[in-house]
């Protein structure tokens, strides 16, 4: 990912084994692309960046929190939001929903909307 | 001088955004200095979600879409 270091970034598969001891996976991914395609995990909640101003406060503070989107742009820059507002168990996982389905785990939907194409978040509505 | 940032990794709306205040900048002859920040750690200095964004004289003015040029140049005056 980009060479940053205010936000510490994980895979996939080590995201896995913090969703089994309990953190909690953020998709921040607008409504529309999660209707296609969900992550399909416990503890898992949904807060759109277009949204993430106004309901960041929802992500519990206590908790391991691990960001994600559909390549790994859009989280890290949502990480880092929280970083500055104080969360201190927060990171983000690389890659996104893209390497989580060539990985094989577990989602929702129609895995073909995010392997088709390689655009990265910016072919989303929400401009990367 | 007006300083003048336009924040976003790169996309098509970014380049968008950074020529039309690049337009702006020259339909007024004002004195500005313009940056273009895709360093992901600039731009959380921000605090940026979605992008571009539009940064003048270190205020955030717009955020999440694209700026039109007559838009920039009011914000200019």
């Amino acid at each position: 990912m980009e060479n940053q270091t205010l936000v510490k970034e994980i895979c996939p598969t080590t995201t896995q084994e913090w969703i089994k001891e309990g953190a909690v996976l953020v998709d921040v991914r607008e409504k529309e692309e999660v209707a296609q395609l969900a992550y399909d995990v416990p503890n898992l909640l949904h807060i759109p960046l277009s949204e993430f101003e106004e309901r960041f406060n929802e992500i519990p503070k206590d908790k391991k929190v691990v960001m994600a989107c559909k390549s790994g742009g859009r989280s890290l820059r949502a990480a880092g939001f929280l970083v500055n507002h104080g969360y201190e168990n927060v990171v983000n996982m690389q890659y996104g929903i893209i390497r989580w389905v060539q990985k094989g785990f577990s989602t929702k939907g129609d895995t073909a909307s995010v392997l088709g194409n390689d655009g990265g978040c910016c072919s989303s509505s929400s401009c990367c | 001088m007006k300083t003048i940032k336009v924040l976003g990794p790169g996309c098509p709306k970014c380049k968008t955004m950074f020529h039309n205040v690049e337009e702006a900048v020259k339909q007024l002859g004002i004195d500005a200095e313009i940056t273009k920040v895709e360093d992901i750690e600039e731009m959380m200095k921000y605090n940026v979600l979605t992008t571009p964004v539009l940064v003048i004289d270190e205020q955030i003015k717009i955020k999440g879409r694209i700026a039109q040029i007559d838009e920039i140049k009011d914000l200019l005056k």
